[in-house]
């Protein structure tokens, strides 16, 4: 893992990419707080967002009788919804893991996102907006947020 | 390398590599084990695609009183498991700690929870129960007969699908029958 931080030379600056804020030594403790938070807000969220991905890709994968329930048109029992539910989660785990190392952030947010957003499309015209819905909801906005991200620590480069 | 503008290095490619064999091996894993499902499931008696309105799915395994014949006469017959076979303990399977009883008594309200989107209504005949097991929204299913029959759980493995009056996934929900002394009825 490498870490980029200031205005050292690879950092975002020298990239052309916004980086983060700079406190200088007067800044209140509010500013450094607001830096603090735009330096590693989106580390949390990337790392929080792999958590959800892994834990449901984890346990498609090792039981997927237990969630070809939610594969739409074909019937839980059959073999084509157990496919299903492995090749979900071997995605999930994948996106997991890339979100979880910085590798390829923004793209594995995004591809998140898509996955997310047929997962709310599908539970929405199966069964209505609902809490579990609007949760899906929620994670699906942490990701677009993090396609959004131009400079980030804890990040695999190399 | 670069990925959609991104720079990733031969150690992200590494770990990715990494993580897509031990996916494909857990992938293995779930395929060689998604027959020995949680518990006798109720997902054969949805629709396609949850709970859903629509006809019953295919049938269930012997356990569940899904494995009834569905009928959309108004009062089907009632099957019944014969003589009654003592299984295994509740308390020695897997999907043990999975099980609220709704019968007798007053469900818990785990139970009524993991009741959530199934209908369960139990009838003592003779030495024996006569349960019938549905999903709301679908048509009834037959009442089948357990005899030697004391209670009735639901099996519910994640509480967390359940929404109001919905269940997103019978994949995970089944219903024992066990005698007085705990075991399974058959």
């Amino acid at each position: 893992m490498s870490g980029t931080g200031g205005r050292a030379s690879g950092s975002p600056a020298a990239t052309g990419q916004p980086g983060p804020l700079v406190p200088g030594p007067g800044a209140t403790p509010q500013q450094r707080a607001a830096a603090l938070a735009s330096e590693w807000a989106p580390v949390a969220g990337r790392i929080l967002l792999a958590l959800v991905l892994a834990w449901f890709g984890y346990h498609e994968l090792v039981r997927p009788a237990l969630w070809t329930g939610y594969v739409p048109v074909v019937a839980p029992t059959s073999t084509a919804a157990v496919v299903a539910v492995l090749a979900h989660g071997w995605v999930l785990l994948m996106l997991a893991v890339a979100l979880a190392a910085g590798i390829a952030t923004r793209i594995a947010a995004l591809l998140a996102a898509a996955v997310l957003l047929e997962i709310i499309i599908s539970l929405t015209v199966t069964a209505g907006l609902s809490d579990l819905t609007m949760r899906d909801v929620g994670v699906l906005g942490l990701a677009v947020c993090l396609t959004g991200l131009s400079h980030q620590r804890l990040a695999l480069r190399r | 390398m670069r990925l959609g503008g991104e720079q990733v290095g031969r150690w992200g490619i590494a770990l990715l590599a990494v993580t897509g064999i031990v996916g494909l091996l857990l992938a293995w894993h779930g395929w060689t084990g998604r027959a020995a499902t949680v518990a006798p499931s109720l997902a054969g008696k949805a629709a396609p695609g949850g709970h859903a309105s629509g006809t019953p799915g295919a049938a269930a395994p012997a356990s569940s009183p899904a494995s009834a014949s569905s009928s959309p006469a108004a009062s089907p017959a009632p099957t019944a498991s014969g003589q009654p076979t003592a299984g295994p303990l509740l308390s020695s399977e897997p999907y043990a700690s999975a099980s609220f009883q709704v019968w007798p008594g007053s469900p818990s309200a785990a139970a009524k929870q993991a009741l959530t989107g199934l209908t369960v209504t139990v009838h003592k005949q003779g030495t024996g129960l006569l349960v019938t097991a549905g999903v709301i929204g679908q048509a009834a299913g037959s009442p089948h007969l357990y005899a030697g029959g004391a209670r009735v759980y639901v099996i519910e493995a994640s509480l967390g699908d359940d929404s109001g009056n919905a269940d997103y996934n019978l994949g995970d929900d089944g219903l024992v029958v066990t005698d007085t002394h705990g075991r399974i009825v058959q």
